[in-house]
């Protein structure tokens, strides 16, 4: 099996209202992949089509070379799933979940699930309803993880946490990232731009791109032109320059699809010669902002 | 070690809900002593003279234990959500059968054992032997699980918190009542003929929603399916033929139906006070009924015309009226609106009645003369007999009341003191008491030990005679010797005497 996931043109619809629009996604093994988009892009949706938690209206998804449909009980021994939106046994101490979690995985590691308690500094005897929101997170990330999943999920993990617990969450994630696949959704890039391996843009329930992390970085680049005299705006530019905005002699855009020769070729041909031309690589932040900002004006 | 899924759940549960257990446990104690109490006023409780504490207590344990219940099941069925999607155990390894199977075991230990005890303690206070009442006592189980327990977590299934299992019992209690009402607009559906159905329904949707939300989790699907299960209800209360199967259920009276029924000349006058009824006081004259034998007045259809062709049809309705052979004359209880009196006395009004009867032979009677003290009535239970004048046996019946014992007496053998002015009965007047149960194995009742007061009255004149010690009776046990109707008409000068009579009424 060369994929831990994988979506063929999957549909989802709450009555009448699409969530995702033909989903097509295919997920290495032991890749770290990132799922991203602003709010309301159908991550979430997706994620639990993937753990059968909703039904598609179309289309086909695999986890581990199942059914996603077929998604349930046993299956979940290899399937870490952790959500911000998931409600957790709050009477339960930490020690309980983990000691009531554990009698369900014949995998589950003790030595493991003490070594994260360890490290997550989770208060044994505390209920969960107690606990802080990172807390809560980090004991939900411990027992998903104590019992060595091959897939583990995550439906934006890191919500509303502070930078410390966040970084706690991903070493945690990090150490154990060699034995597992680890799927990631979130809205902000940045957030995961450190760890992940792949990375896959979902807006409006379609995916406007999906591929490894370092190959994206070369597709997109800042150009910046500066002329002799003020140039005239043209009314149609490529699809692929996005936020195209001028400043007295100076042009400013960004390629989603740079390639040095063919953007060169194709200034001149919409602006005329400049007198500069400055291509600059991107953080992945800046291109995911950029991707947004223009998915708001085409709306 | 690796612990089974069904007691690892089981045992979080326990642990979770212990408070509710401890409450719905100290019910179940306190529904026993309240029970034990009430016997220890044997005789008092035929005419309610408990104390006010007792009927209060009383009164708050026995409907807290069945909600305690509910509340309990609501609860651990809600501790693994089958509705919503944000559940933490869905992407868990559960096994929805095991699941199922500890939630099960749940209900098992903390509510039909606790029950299935306490009517043991209470068989046993009560001087009944419990191994004698082992199938009375499980199907009190069965009943209590199939009508109140399975419902239940038929509705939390499908809900997510306690406001929506409010909510949820709030819309069966409104389609209760549509559906009462809705009954009570049609015609004839007083008639239960195919009762099984509902019932077959109202058992088998529960299980389906439980196995199916279980099983997969379509929350939806399965609040339509309940929802379809209520329309199919009022669809069968609808469509169904009542007259053909009140029909095939009393067919016409065969030549040898020993009832022979004539009818009465109408009323010289007629008295009422109810504002819109106006009775029809239609009287026969009844003969041919063997001494061993009497009839029951099932029910009674009522179809009024006049001469210019307009119709009324009253309906199935309730006979209530039973008929023995020392009697001479029978009067159905009939009414009619005074709107539909109006709407048809323009013109000559004639009537059809249909008297739908149920014919008893009395078999097995053997005499018993009702001792001083508690004694122990032969195939009923432990009864006392008080001392005044229209004292009641009171009883204690354990699981079910016999499915049909007459206890006869004349009035002319009676024990019991003669009020002042009272004249000594004469011999032949008979006083009689029926003590009727369902053919199950149990009553459907929360206590296994019933306190019945048995009442004697005179069929002639309905009045009430008291059974004191010393009082010979004659117990007997009818049985069912076949159904029919009977169809009389009732011609227009019978009907213009009548409405002769009601007009000297009016004014």
């Amino acid at each position: 099996m060369t994929s831990a996931i994988q979506t063929d043109n999957l549909v989802k619809k709450f009555r009448r209202v699409p969530a995702l629009q033909g989903l097509t996604l295919n997920v290495p093994a032991g890749a770290v992949y990132a799922l991203v988009g602003p709010n309301g892009a159908g991550k979430t949706t997706a994620i639990k089509i993937l753990m059968n938690i909703l039904r598609a209206s179309g289309g086909r998804a695999e986890v581990l070379g199942i059914d996603a449909s077929q998604i349930r009980g046993r299956r979940f021994e290899s399937i870490g799933y952790v959500s911000e939106n998931q409600e957790q046994p709050e009477w339960m101490t930490v020690e309980y979940l983990l000691t009531y979690l554990r009698h369900f995985y014949p995998t589950w590691d003790t030595n493991l699930e003490a070594d994260l308690v360890k490290q997550f500094e989770l208060p044994r005897n505390r209920k969960l309803r107690h606990l802080s929101r990172g807390m809560r997170m980090k004991a939900a990330l411990a027992s998903s993880l104590a019992y060595h999943p091959e897939l583990i999920v995550l439906d934006e993990p890191f919500t509303g946490l502070d930078p410390l617990v966040r970084d706690e969450l991903i070493q945690g994630l990090l150490d154990r990232a060699e034995e597992s696949t680890i799927f990631v959704s979130s809205h902000d890039l940045g957030e995961i731009e450190t760890f992940a391996s792949h990375v896959a843009y979902l807006e409006d329930g379609k995916l406007r791109f999906a591929e490894e992390l370092c190959s994206l970085a070369e597709h997109f680049r800042e150009v910046e032109l500066t002329f002799d005299v003020p140039p005239t705006m043209p009314p149609q530019t490529p699809t692929n320059w996005l936020q195209l905005s001028n400043s007295a002699s100076v042009v400013r855009f960004i390629d989603s699809q740079f390639d040095a020769e063919r953007t060169n070729a194709a200034i001149p041909k919409i602006f005329g010669e400049p007198r500069n031309i400055t291509f600059s690589p991107m953080s992945l932040r800046s291109i995911f902002l950029a991707m947004a900002k223009s998915a708001r004006n085409s709306a | 070690m690796k612990l089974n899924q069904v007691w690892n759940i089981f045992r979080k549960d326990v642990r979770h809900h212990w408070i509710e257990i401890i409450v719905s446990l100290l019910l179940v104690g306190g529904f026993v002593q309240v029970e034990i109490e009430n016997w220890s006023q044997q005789g008092a409780v035929a005419f309610g003279g408990a104390s006010f504490m007792n009927a209060f207590f009383r009164g708050l344990a026995v409907p807290l234990l069945p909600v305690s219940w509910i509340f309990l099941i609501v609860r651990i069925v809600h501790g693994e959500s089958l509705a919503g999607d944000r559940q933490f155990w869905v992407t868990r390894p559960y096994d929805w059968k095991q699941l199922l199977a500890a939630k099960i075991l749940f209900v098992l230990a903390f509510v039909n054992t606790p029950l299935f005890l306490a009517h043991i303690v209470l068989l046993l206070k009560a001087g009944f032997h419990p191994t004698d009442y082992i199938a009375g006592l499980l199907w009190l189980q069965f009943f209590w699980t199939l009508l109140l327990l399975l419902p239940t977590a038929a509705l939390a299934a499908i809900t997510r918190n306690l406001g929506q299992m409010l909510l949820a019992i709030l819309f069966v209690g409104l389609f209760v009542i549509a559906q009462s009402y809705l009954s009570s607009m049609i015609r004839d559906s007083n008639f239960s003929g195919i009762d099984w159905v509902d019932f077959a329904l109202i058992i088998g949707g529960p299980i389906a929603i439980i196995l199916r939300q279980y099983s997969v989790r379509r929350t939806t699907q399965s609040r339509w399916l309940l929802a379809g299960l209520a329309a199919l209800l009022i669809i069968i209360m609808v469509a169904t033929p009542y007259r053909r199967l009140i029909a095939r259920a009393y067919p016409p009276a065969a030549a040898d139906f020993p009832l022979q029924m004539s009818l009465a000349g109408p009323p010289a006058e007629i008295h009422y006070d109810l504002r819109d009824r106006v009775p029809l006081p239609i009287a026969f004259n009844v003969s041919g009924l063997p001494s061993d034998s009497f009839v029951e007045l099932n029910g009674v259809i009522l179809k009024l015309q006049n001469s210019s062709g307009q119709r009324w049809d009253s309906g199935w309705q309730y006979g209530g009226l039973t008929f023995f052979p020392e009697q001479k004359v029978m009067s159905p209880r009939l009414d009619v609106t005074e709107d539909v009196l109006d709407k048809l006395k323009s013109s000559p009004i004639s009537a059809d009645l249909m008297l739908a009867f149920t014919l008893y032979r009395d078999t097995n009677p053997r005499p018993l003369v009702v001792p001083r003290g508690e004694f122990l009535f032969p195939g009923l239970g432990f009864c006392s007999a008080g001392s005044g004048p229209i004292s009641a046996l009171s009883c204690r019946i354990a699981l079910r009341r016999p499915t049909f014992l007459m206890v006869s007496s004349d009035m002319a053998a009676g024990t019991c003191p003669l009020s002042k002015d009272e004249v000594a009965p004469a011999p032949g007047q008979i006083v009689r008491a029926f003590i009727r149960g369902t053919p199950n194995p149990a009553d459907p009742e929360l206590s296994p030990v019933i306190t019945d007061g048995i009442t004697f009255w005179q069929a002639s004149n309905s009045r009430m005679s008291g059974i004191c010690p010393g009082t010979p009776l004659t117990v007997s046990n009818p049985e069912e010797a076949g159904r029919s109707s009977v169809d009389i008409h009732i011609d227009k000068a019978w009907f213009a005497a009548y409405m002769q009579a009601l007009n000297k009424n009016a004014h």
